[in-house]
């Protein structure tokens, strides 16, 4: 089962870094279709959060049919996000890590590393101005 | 939903000072809600008037849509934990879960002996010797085993160092995982509410500054920082500046509005909820925000 | 909420227990002997005529002896500080610890109310107080019962001779102590409600009952029945005191010390007055002669000069009524202050 962890630091709100988390691990192939999510007394024992926030978490993944909630029974995933495959997944990941050694045997530092990484996402990715 | 506090112009006064006043709230059920301010800010007199502790001075105050402690049936549906989470010190804990069973009626026995069995506490030791997060956990087990629809909390971590904080916290949340409730608890630590409210009330000075789901409040303030603008400059209708600093080359605005923010000069960020209460206490008066002048920049 | 109330009283309960304890050793080591000395005395079944001796030397008998004497002033003191104590610490910190510590956060939001907390303190404790010092009362009664036959019939000569209606014995007799109590106890939880700190709240109780003791005797009990008032010869009187002075005697009071006809009566004034009625204090000329004032014929000479003795007095068939009411007067004080209690307890003001 899934182990959501909480990054206090990040700005992100908490019911959106859970959602993410679980995307993530669709992706990465951790999390399998007719898996069942933590319950939110789970959560809430781990975490020490609201557990609205658990709730609203499954809520917008159940909006996006990533999952399914079945009363008395808990959350199960119904389907992966659209698109790449856990192998592809597995491909782009080993590829990162190979670019990551040879930047940090280079000797660049991990603030270099972000700084090149955060430049090039926005660049491709263009994030949007409210 | 129906409220869990509902306040109309509320107000407290001690001899000459007022420690609350003209305070209005909605603060709807099956929340957690946060009251956040400054020490003196009249935090623990609110919570005490809800809790039916203290008479208002003025104005009214239903609480689960009656008056305060306004009888045993009323009284069995609050919880209270005090500031200091006082308990009889020569009272041993299972003689404190007695008292519980002896004084409410919706009193549930098992859930009590498991908190405490859970928490590792000697039901045999007297309460005055438990250190402070034991205390702490003992008052909340009291609270929460007569089956309230409302805990009210007034700082119940501040005395706490981070582990037992934590502990209680997830307590806390985990019993309203569990049965539902309703709460209200206050701090002068932003970062703890963060993780458990979905509510939140800043009171600062005697009075409520901002009230509302935490949510929403996120989604409605914005950090704006761009190049300088004078202190003075008009901004679009239905934007309120709430904080503002400027340099002589850069301005920052905490602003709330419920439009989209269309000037392109502007970059935008999101608030965490710590900026946005800070940026509420530190506002003076009642509706002009502060201005920071950094720099010495002459206008 | 009287399980809660027993609970927390433990500690006061097993206090009181023990104390009782001690001296209901301290009484029964030293009953039965004191019984077999008014046996032996002679007492009981006594000639009229030579009964007021034989209490008076069974008195004397006792004084010398010096424990009983003691003991008895031991006890009267006891049961007369019982009720301040009680006071000062079961009732002022009843409320003003509670709101010291912070526990009355705890106390009134349970699922009772504030009324239904005190009124089950009160009584809980009220009961114990009473039950306390009447029983110290009765043990004392019951130790000293002797001393008093001997009393009644007339003893006298030494401290220990005290009547019933003597502040000493008045207090620490009958049913008095109940009320004492009740009022001690509720006195203390008002300072407590009222001041909110015990310490200041202990220090006020015990200066009002002290107060209110003092008082009682002297200006309150006199006045709880009207006295009566009857005129008697000089002659008739037992024991007196009688004051000469002035140039040979030219002036003089006269108080008598008991009442003939009316053993065991509370005397509140007495005076000489004469033939109209009106307060004398001049001696008549004739019984000034020093062979005449300082003599047996100085009484017979005032009677020829029409001088009798004024006394106002209760009987002493007045005794019970006398206890009844001022037992109800202090019961009535304590229920006052308890609803003053009542009051300042819902008015949540802080």
């Amino acid at each position: 089962m899934i182990e959501f962890q909480l990054d206090e630091t990040s700005g992100v709100a908490t019911y959106l870094q859970l959602v993410q988390q679980v995307h993530q691990a669709l992706r990465m192939g951790m999390l399998e279709p007719g898996e069942r999510l933590p319950t939110a007394q789970q959560v809430v024992a781990d975490l020490a959060i609201n557990p609205n926030t658990v709730h609203k978490a499954y809520r917008e993944l159940e909006r996006e049919g990533l999952v399914r909630a079945r009363p008395g029974l808990g959350t199960f995933v119904t389907r992966s996000p659209s698109g790449t495959d856990p192998a592809t997944q597995a491909r782009f990941l080993a590829e990162l890590t190979g670019w990551l050694r040879s930047a940090r045997a280079a000797g660049l530092d991990p603030d270099d590393v972000e700084a090149i990484y955060r430049t090039a996402f926005r660049a491709c990715f263009a994030e949007g101005v409210a | 939903m129906s409220a869990a506090i509902q306040a109309s112009g509320l107000g407290k006064r001690y001899r000459r000072t007022w420690a609350l006043r003209d305070c209005t709230l909605a603060v709807p059920e099956g929340r957690v809600v946060g009251l956040v301010g400054p020490n003196g800010a009249g935090k623990t007199t609110l919570l005490r008037l809800a809790a039916g502790m203290l008479a208002p001075t003025c104005g009214t105050i239903t609480v689960l849509g009656e008056r305060p402690a306004a009888g045993p049936a009323q009284l069995a549906r609050v919880g209270f934990v005090a500031q200091d989470t006082p308990v009889y010190a020569r009272m041993t804990v299972s003689e404190h879960l007695r008292l519980g069973g002896w004084l409410n009626p919706g009193w549930d026995n098992g859930l009590a002996q498991q908190r405490i069995a859970k928490l590792g506490l000697d039901p045999k030791q007297r309460a005055g010797s438990l250190s402070g997060g034991q205390r702490a956990q003992l008052a909340l087990t009291l609270a929460l085993a007569k089956r309230p629809a409302l805990l009210i909390l007034d700082e119940p971590v501040a005395s706490l160092d981070p582990l037992a904080r934590r502990e209680f916290l997830r307590g806390l949340m985990e019993a309203v995982a569990e049965h539902g409730l309703s709460v209200v608890l206050s701090s002068h630590l932003v970062a703890d509410l963060e993780r458990v409210c979905d509510y939140l009330v800043v009171l600062v000075a005697s009075r409520v500054r901002v009230a509302g789901e935490v949510s929403a409040l996120l989604a409605s303030h914005h950090r704006l920082s761009g190049p300088r603008r004078d202190p003075g400059t008009r901004h679009p209708a239905g934007q309120e500046v709430i904080t503002e600093s400027h340099t002589d080359k850069q301005s920052n605005l905490l602003v709330r509005t419920n439009e989209p923010i269309l000037d392109p000069a502007w970059t935008v960020k999101p608030v965490s909820l710590e900026d946005l209460v800070l940026a509420y206490m530190s506002r003076t008066g009642d509706d002009t925000p502060t201005r920071q002048q950094q720099l010495g920049v002459v206008s | 909420m009287i399980r809660l109330s027993l609970l927390q009283f433990r500690v006061h309960a097993i206090t009181a227990l023990a104390a009782m304890a001690a001296f209901a050793i301290l009484l029964a080591a030293t009953g039965p002997h004191l019984a077999s000395l008014y046996a032996a005395s002679g007492i009981s079944g006594c000639q009229p005529a030579s009964c007021e001796h034989l209490a008076s030397n069974f008195l004397q008998q006792l004084y010398a002896a010096g424990t009983y004497w003691v003991l008895y002033l031991l006890g009267v003191m006891l049961i007369l500080v019982t009720p301040a104590v009680i006071g000062l610490f079961w009732g002022a910190p009843l409320i003003a610890r509670e709101l010291e510590t912070g526990t009355s956060a705890l106390a009134w939001t349970q699922s009772v109310t504030r009324t239904r907390w005190l009124t089950v303190k009160l009584t809980v404790g009220g009961l114990a107080a009473m039950a306390v010092t009447e029983g110290l009362s009765l043990m004392q009664a019951w130790w000293a019962a002797p001393i008093g036959r001997a009393v009644g019939h007339g003893g006298g000569g030494n401290y220990l001779a005290m009547g019933q209606f003597s502040s000493l014995v008045f207090a620490t007799h009958g049913i008095a102590p109940l009320g004492y109590a009740a009022f001690g106890f509720v006195l203390g939880v008002t300072a407590g409600a009222l001041i909110r700190r015990a310490v200041p709240a202990m220090a006020v109780t015990l200066a009002i009952f002290a107060v209110i003791q003092i008082a009682t005797p002297l200006w309150i009990r006199p006045n709880l029945f009207p006295a009566l008032r009857t005129v008697v010869a000089v002659t008739s009187l037992g024991s007196i005191s009688l004051q000469q002075g002035g140039l040979d005697g030219s002036d003089f009071t006269l108080g008598a010390e008991a009442l003939p006809g009316q053993p065991g009566a509370w005397l509140l004034s007495s005076g000489a007055v004469n033939a109209a009625g009106q307060p004398v204090r001049t001696t008549p000329a004739a019984c000034t002669t020093p062979s005449v004032r300082n003599g047996p014929g100085f009484f017979p000479c005032l009677a020829r000069h029409g001088i009798r003795e004024a006394i106002s007095y209760q009987p002493a068939s007045r005794y019970w009524p006398f206890q009844w009411a001022e037992t109800a007067l202090y019961l009535a004080l304590a229920v006052a202050l308890a609803g003053c209690c009542f009051v300042r307890l819902n008015r949540r003001r802080t």
